[in-house]
């Protein structure tokens, strides 16, 4: 009987939290003359027309584009992000450096709103030629990234024994040789966690892509929104939506992949705690 | 040479490209904010700024919109997180039952964190369009009326709905994995006490969950706070600037104004009370845990 | 070659100072054993000669050079962690040739060398596995013949074999003296356990409190413990302390509940009375030294343990033969063999008992 209360509980917060997806998932099947007559949750005959026009490259319009940007900045957003975390990271667990300092300010990094630094970074950008480049959303997507990632890597190793840096230091490694031979590939869910948290904080952003790029490194999340500013005749709805979910498949698709070691790391605190 | 010199100075050039990258890309636009915030200066003159004192400050301090802008993130921040966590804790503790044995029940829930916001308020700009929507479509069948949700009267309610229901997902997935995380001994230790379900809930889970709640509670106010991508797409600046958040506040001043120095300014004051926020909140936090110690 | 000497060696964290001007020598080839309660500083003494832990005052001197700031490597002494601290991604090899790889030795040479410390160790047909894959012994091992490949020209070990069930404890044990005698290289070792310390050492080191409180061979430490707390700390079970005090007739008197001839230097004044349970017997109550009530007995198989309270010694443990027949609540006298016992005088020290 309650168990029956909780799967409608479960149904309804899944349909309400849902919701908009579902509806963009369904409308993005629905041709134009069906959406004026339909705008239901059901598809009366479904056609794929949207995705068709929503792959048509124009002068004004070209989805290749937005998704390759979208990849390469968020890759880059990514990486640099890791990279640059994992050394800081040794030396904050191990070395005890900055652990008062910029841990804490990297942390809250997270917290700010970025839009304090958009501004001058707007105008950094002008001067350095790097606006509307994959390169510059990329630099900036990684300032995004740091802190989590530096969190969660600063944790992994601080969850290592300290004899295994010792045993490696007997061995004769140096810390550079110790970070990269013995703590990296130790580290490696954590840094593959760090990645994949990344990538799909990357491909979400939105503001940095709205900012600082024009027309040749616009994102998708951006990209999506012209879709919607329509040639006249108002917005197609149906081709809107097909550009909705295609910009939000990656993400999604690695979300779901997280997912399992999400609930692997959680049954892992479930023993331990 | 001292073995722990030599550690240390290893250590530090590990940590130094982290350091040299936030100094050109956060310390250098710092500075920049800093000098135009005293400055007179538009697009034309941005190379030659001229320091003109603290006008930049006394236009934002003076502006009508900038603190409507402020209560609007401040009201929208504190009413999601409030939403989020309480819809949050009640869906974790009564679906728990229900995930612990079908773990992909919380992959479902946990879907819309993974949509960019920016997207999720574009969808449902279809969601309540009042002719293609279903919401307006559902309320008229059955209700014969709807409502204009984005509107004057009912924007502000309907972005709250919105981030609430993207977000509460976030909520819903840490207070599970805190409230899995209550050693089954401490639970049974209390059954034998003879306390009742509720009992229980109050006077052990809800209290081994605290800390996370206020996490959460925490995070989901600064979000909030910050919003921009959702509220930008779904109705900007809203009608006489009424769903302005402060990132849309200064965005506007700076793409839309061109008024430089003001966006500028107001950067600088938030990013001044940020930090002083969240440095206050650090410093309490670990004079708390060193209580606990 | 693989003489360690330190040399009012100090270590302090902030101003805890845990090892005070340690003074140690250990000769090439020596086995010395690093006993002493949690928290000692045993540890961090072995850490400190590893170069794993910075020696804030005082010197290391390894083969005559100062290796005070020299970092671990630098050393050539190999450690052997408690935890065993494997490499979890690299397979047993790996883990054996890593110092020489970073050494920058040819595969040719890393092999040889991980071979044959393989084979000393019976590791071979394990070579190619992880350390996941792994019993708690093979870990052991593997921990060692990583230590070995190098050639280090000292050992250090902390408390190696805490983590290996009873049976194994003995196995290794024996390996490690085994390994000893065909290395013939230095070996530090640090333990709580009695036995290890007992059957391994050529010396045992016993520390308190960052001091060394006595050094010497287990017999000299077992049959003349320096102080009370050498005397208690060497030996299981621990020896009896009982109160006692020179009577005007150079006798011992135990706290009026017995006397006991010993001869003694005129000036000797001890105050406590060492007396180990293998020294004591039981006997009639009218024949013994002094007097009490079985209170309880642990049958061990080879001996009882016979506790016996005294209302004015306290409980004493005698370490009787596996059948005697004293029941509980029953009165018995204790024997004193009064040329095994050791006394102490008012600051814990070892008094000489016969001039
Ligand atoms: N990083 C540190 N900072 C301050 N004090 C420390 C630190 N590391 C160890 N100590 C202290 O130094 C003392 C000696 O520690 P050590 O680990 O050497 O003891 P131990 O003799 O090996 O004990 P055990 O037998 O429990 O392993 C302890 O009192 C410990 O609290
Ligand atoms: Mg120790």
């Amino acid at each position: 009987m309650i168990n029956a209360l909780r799967w409608l509980v479960f149904a309804i917060a899944a349909l309400a939290m849902n919701f908009p997806i579902l509806v963009t998932l369904v409308t993005s099947f629905k041709s134009a003359r069906e959406l004026s007559t339909n705008p239901g949750l059901w598809v009366q005959a479904p056609t794929l027309d949207n995705y068709l026009a929503v792959f048509q490259v124009s002068d004004r319009l070209n989805i290749f584009l937005y998704l390759l940007n979208s990849i390469t900045v968020a890759l880059i957003g990514t990486t640099l992000a890791v990279a640059l975390a994992l050394p800081a990271a040794y030396a904050i667990a191990r070395g005890r450096l900055g652990e008062r300092t910029l841990l804490p300010f990297i942390v809250n990094l997270r917290a700010v709103p970025l839009i304090i630094f958009a501004i001058p970074l707007y105008m950094m950008f002008q001067w350095l030629a790097l606006l509307d480049t994959r390169l510059g959303l990329g630099l900036i997507l990684s300032i995004v990234n740091l802190p989590l990632a530096l969190v969660i890597l600063v944790n992994a190793i601080r969850d290592l024994p300290g004899e295994l840096d010792e045993a490696a230091l007997m061995d004769g490694a140096n810390r550079r040789q110790i970070l990269l031979r013995v703590i990296a590939p130790v580290c490696r869910p954590a840094i593959v966690t760090s990645l994949i948290f990344g990538f799909i904080t990357a491909w979400n952003e939105f503001l940095f892509g709205l900012m600082l790029t024009t027309s040749k490194a616009v994102p998708i999340t951006v990209g999506a929104s012209f879709f919607f500013a329509a040639s006249g005749g108002g917005v197609q709805w149906g081709v809107a939506s097909a550009v909705m979910v295609v910009g939000a498949l990656p993400p999604v698709l690695l979300g779901l992949i997280m997912y399992r070691q999400i609930s692997g790391s959680m049954t892992a605190g479930a023993v331990k705690g | 040479m001292n073995t722990q010199g030599a550690h240390s100075s290893e250590f530090r050039l590990l940590a130094m490209p982290l350091v040299l990258f936030l100094l050109v890309f956060l310390g250098f636009p710092a500075i920049v904010n800093l000098i135009y915030s005293v400055s007179d200066v538009s697009f034309e003159t941005l190379r030659q700024p001229r320091i003109t004192g603290l006008s930049n400050f006394a236009a934002v301090w003076n502006d009508r919109a900038f603190w409507q802008a402020s209560w609007f993130s401040f009201r929208f921040g504190a009413l999601t997180a409030l939403l989020e966590c309480a819809l949050g804790l009640v869906l974790a503790i009564f679906l728990s039952p229900l995930i612990e044995r079908r773990s992909w029940l919380m992959a479902i829930l946990m879907l819309p964190l993974m949509v960019a916001p920016a997207l999720v308020g574009l969808m449902y700009r279809l969601v309540l369009h009042e002719f293609a929507g279903p919401v307006p479509y559902y309320l008229w069948a059955w209700f014969g009326t709807s409502v204009s949700f984005l509107g004057p009267t009912s924007a502000f309610w309907t972005l709250i709905v919105v981030e609430t229901l993207q977000w509460t997902p976030f909520a819903l997935l840490l207070f599970y994995m805190a409230y899995r995380a209550i050693p089954t001994e401490i639970v049974e230790a209390s059954a034998m006490d003879g306390a009742r379900r509720w009992h229980l809930l109050w006077y052990v889970e809800l209290p081994l969950m605290a800390p996370t709640i206020v996490v959460a509670l925490l995070i989901r106010f600064i979000d909030g706070f910050r919003v921009f991508d959702n509220v930008y797409v779904l109705t900007g600046s809203g009608p006489g600037g009424s769903t302005a958040s402060l990132s849309i506040y200064i965005y506007e001043a700076f793409f839309k104004q061109g008024a430089i120095g003001k966006a500028v300014a107001a950067s600088v004051i938030l990013f001044a009370v940020s930090f002083a926020v969240l440095y206050g909140l650090n410093f309490i936090a670990s004079r708390r845990k060193g209580a606990l110690r | 070659m693989g003489k360690i000497s330190l040399r009012k060696a100090g270590k302090q964290y902030g101003t805890v100072e845990i090892i005070r001007d340690l003074d140690l020598e250990i000769a090439d080839g020596e086995f010395v054993v690093i006993v002493g309660p949690s928290g000692c500083g045993k540890s961090t003494l072995l850490r400190m000669i590893a170069g794993l832990e910075a020696t804030t005052s005082g010197q290391i001197v390894i083969d005559g050079h100062d290796v005070t700031a020299a970092l671990p490597v630098e050393r050539k002494l190999a450690m052997v962690f408690q935890s065993y601290a494997l490499y979890p991604h690299m397979t047993v090899r790996q883990n054996m040739g890593f110092g020489l790889k970073l050494a920058k030795l040819s595969v040719g040479a890393i092999r040889a060398k991980v071979d044959a410390a393989a084979d000393t160790l019976k590791l071979t047909p394990l070579l190619d596995r992880y350390p996941k894959e792994l019993s708690g012994g093979q870990r052991q091992r593997v921990a060692i013949g990583r230590a070995i490949v190098r050639e280090p020209v000292g050992f250090l070990f902390d408390e190696p074999l805490s983590n290996l069930d009873a049976a194994l404890r003995v196995d290794m044990r024996l390996e490690i003296a085994k390994l000893h005698r065909s290395l013939g290289a230095t070996m530090i070792y640090v333990t709580h356990d009695q036995v290890e310390a007992m059957t391994l050492a050529d010396r045992i080191v016993v520390l308190k409190d960052g001091r060394v409180m006595q050094q010497g061979t287990p017999h000299e430490l077992y049959e003349n413990p320096a102080n009370l707390f050498v005397a208690q700390f060497i030996g299981s079970p621990k020896m009896n302390i009982l109160p006692c005090k020179r009577n005007g007739d150079g006798q011992l008197d135990l706290s009026g509940q017995g006397l006991l001839e010993m001869p003694l230097r005129s000036d000797a004044a001890p105050v406590q009375l060492g007396a180990r349970p293998e020294h004591l017997s039981l006997v009639a109550p009218e024949n013994g030294h002094c007097r009490g009530t079985v209170e309880a007995r642990e049958y061990l198989g080879g001996t009882t343990s016979v506790f016996v309270r005294n209302p004015e010694l306290g409980l004493i443990n005698v370490s009787a033969p596996a059948d005697i027949g004293f029941g509980i609540g029953e009165t018995v006298g204790i024997h004193i063999d009064n040329v095994r016992l050791s006394l102490f005088d008012a600051a814990g020290a070892a008094v000489i008992a016969s001039p």
